[in-house]
């Protein structure tokens, strides 16, 4: 037997540290339906009724509605924008041969050492001077630069299995550069165009601090990792509807991830080993 | 998987083939770059131009948005040395890392290699283990300020259990914030670094294992002399990564959790570039240590990589 005496300390230690990272997930969870005083009373016993009560509340007093379609919005429109952007430039660089290609992919991959969190002050000055401050817009635009460097050379590694035959027969028929990236190399990397999207869709959708200080406090405009944590001070601390508004927050990341789990495994592992 | 079938076919009869000599030399190989420079440009202006700002305001006089700037040559780094709460940032930096790094990484990789074994019910803990890296930075914020907070569950558990004379607020006081927010980088951090150790080890060849139970070497053995040395190149990523979200990824939690007090006592060196620059408006101070986070970075990476250099 592979798994003998020895290994009972391993499956216990694995199982416990599995366990202290549930722990605090279930007591999200059930005390998204509590009130305060039954939270603190008794912490780990289920709830007693399953009313939305909190999470409605979490709903109004963080305008969590407007949050999530504003999360929704930057989260679209950055992926959409990093696709348009990626795809092509990893296009060029994958059929360029030489040094310009070669460079290009340095450029890009050198992007990883840039620590983009000592950047936040210039980059709040950058919104404020092209007049994008304190709108979702400068987010949108600004985020998929900032998966520019995985994105592209994610793509190239994707783009350069790709045969060189395929384009010769295609462009026999015809078919101008557009064409050809557009019913070839598109189609033929969808893995890897699928592992940007997952990686940077986590990214995207959690992105905090430069959230909170280039889009500001304005309920209109604010992500809603922003205006979760308000809930904090503004309700005087009410734990159920602080709980309740992080379990609204977690909700479409855990039901992508449920569905896509092997698929987001991989994505990461390809994203570390690539950096 | 992949939509290969309808690749070929799409792009077909557009037109006749125009009348040039058939095997005419493909210009596939120019024309293309030019597709590279919108994303260049977005790279450039939004990532490239920022980090460039960074040494340019370091050595600026700017005491706040909109009052009048001046050139200050090197008296930021003066000031900034001089300042013992930038020493106490450092030493806090430190702290955090010495601890967070090699526990993280060590777990991890034993955690991955146990789960890499597929003993009994693997998938379920793979999918347990994972659950940190999906959450936000805020929603664990949360979640800890439940556990740690006065009234909140970490307390109320030592209540039960006798042990009341341990509780203590534990974010608000000066001994404990710092290793409050150190817990809550290893919590998360172990489990996601080890399911992306685990799937790594997936791919090592099965030989190899099977080589080291012929030797007889156990399994301590095999997973530090045997397997380790296979995958140490991609350790040493992963431990850059880790490294650089500890160092600059601080940030966020130190403003969610305790705002770097009491005091200074869980003032970390990014948390420094933000208070200095949106609370203290001292951006010249800010940027400073800015640079200096960048170059902590950087020598922190190189080390990293010439520590973790496959060496066989």
């Amino acid at each position: 037997m592979k798994f003998g005496r020895s290994w009972l300390a391993a499956h216990v230690l694995a199982w416990l540290y599995a366990a202290l990272l549930v722990a605090p997930l279930y007591y999200l969870l059930v005390s998204a339906f509590k009130t305060n005083d039954q939270i603190f009373g008794s912490p780990f016993s289920l709830p007693t009724s399953f009313s939305l009560h909190n999470f409605g509340e979490a709903f109004s007093s963080a305008d969590l509605g407007p949050a999530i379609v504003n999360s929704v919005i930057v989260t679209v429109l950055a992926l959409a924008l990093t696709l348009g952007l990626a795809i092509p430039a990893a296009f060029a660089i994958a059929r360029t041969e030489g040094r310009l290609g070669a460079f290009v992919e340095r450029v890009f991959s050198l992007g990883f050492l840039v620590p983009t969190f000592a950047a936040l002050f210039p980059t709040f000055l950058l919104a404020a001077a092209t007049g994008l401050f304190h709108t979702r817009t400068f987010m949108v635009l600004f985020l998929p630069a900032t998966a520019m460097p995985l994105s592209v050379v994610i793509l190239v590694q994707f783009m350069r299995t790709i045969p060189h035959e395929m384009e010769e027969a295609a462009r026999l028929d015809g078919a101008s550069t557009f064409a050809v990236l557009r019913h070839i190399y598109t189609p033929m990397c969808m893995p890897g165009i699928a592992t940007i999207l997952l990686l940077n869709f986590l990214t995207f959708w959690n992105e905090y601090l430069y959230s909170l200080v280039i889009i500001g406090p304005d309920p209109d405009q604010r992500t809603v990792q922003v205006a979760l944590p308000t809930l904090k001070s503004l309700t005087g601390t009410d734990y159920g509807i602080l709980t309740a508004g992080t379990v609204l927050t977690l909700v479409p990341v855990w039901v992508v991830y449920t569905v896509l789990q092997k698929r987001m495994q991989q994505a990461l592992v390809n994203g570390a080993v690539k950096m | 998987m992949t939509l290969l079938s309808s690749a070929p076919g799409g792009a077909s009869v557009r037109r006749p083939a125009p009348p040039s000599p058939p095997p005419a030399p493909p210009r596939r190989k120019q024309g293309g770059v030019i597709l590279a420079v919108p994303a260049l440009v977005w790279y450039l202006v939004f990532m490239v131009g920022p980090l460039v700002a960074i040494f340019v305001i370091a050595v600026l006089h700017w005491p706040g948005m909109l009052q009048p700037v001046s050139f200050a040559g090197l008296g930021n780094v003066r000031t900034v040395f001089d300042d013992p709460v930038f020493w106490d940032s450092v030493g806090n930096t430190a702290t955090q890392l010495v601890i967070a790094l090699p526990v993280m990484i060590v777990c991890a990789y034993m955690l991955g290699y146990y789960v890499a074994q597929k003993p009994p019910g693997h998938r379920v803990l793979r999918y347990l283990l994972f659950i940190p890296g999906l959450i936000s930075t805020p929603a664990k914020a949360m979640v800890f300020y439940a556990v740690l907070s006065p009234d909140g569950l970490l307390n109320g558990g030592l209540d039960k259990v006798g042990l009341g004379s341990l509780t203590d607020a534990w974010l608000a006081s000066p001994s404990t914030a710092l290793y409050c927010l150190i817990a809550l980088d290893v919590w998360g951090g172990i489990g996601f670094t080890a399911v992306l150790f685990a799937a790594r080890l997936d791919s090592v060849p099965d030989e190899i294992s099977e080589a080291a139970q012929l030797d007889g070497a156990g399994h301590w053995r095999a997973m530090w002399r045997i397997h380790f040395p296979v995958i140490r190149d991609f350790v040493g990523v992963v431990t850059m990564l880790q490294f650089l979200w500890t160092l600059f990824g601080s940030a966020q939690n130190v403003l969610l959790l305790t705002q770097g007090g009491p005091g200074s006592s869980s003032t970390t060196l990014s948390f420094l570039v933000y208070q200095k620059a949106f609370i203290a408006a001292d951006l010249g101070y800010s940027q400073t240590v800015g640079v200096v986070l960048f170059l902590v970075g950087l020598a922190g990476l190189l080390t990293i990589r010439r520590v973790f250099r496959q060496n066989y």
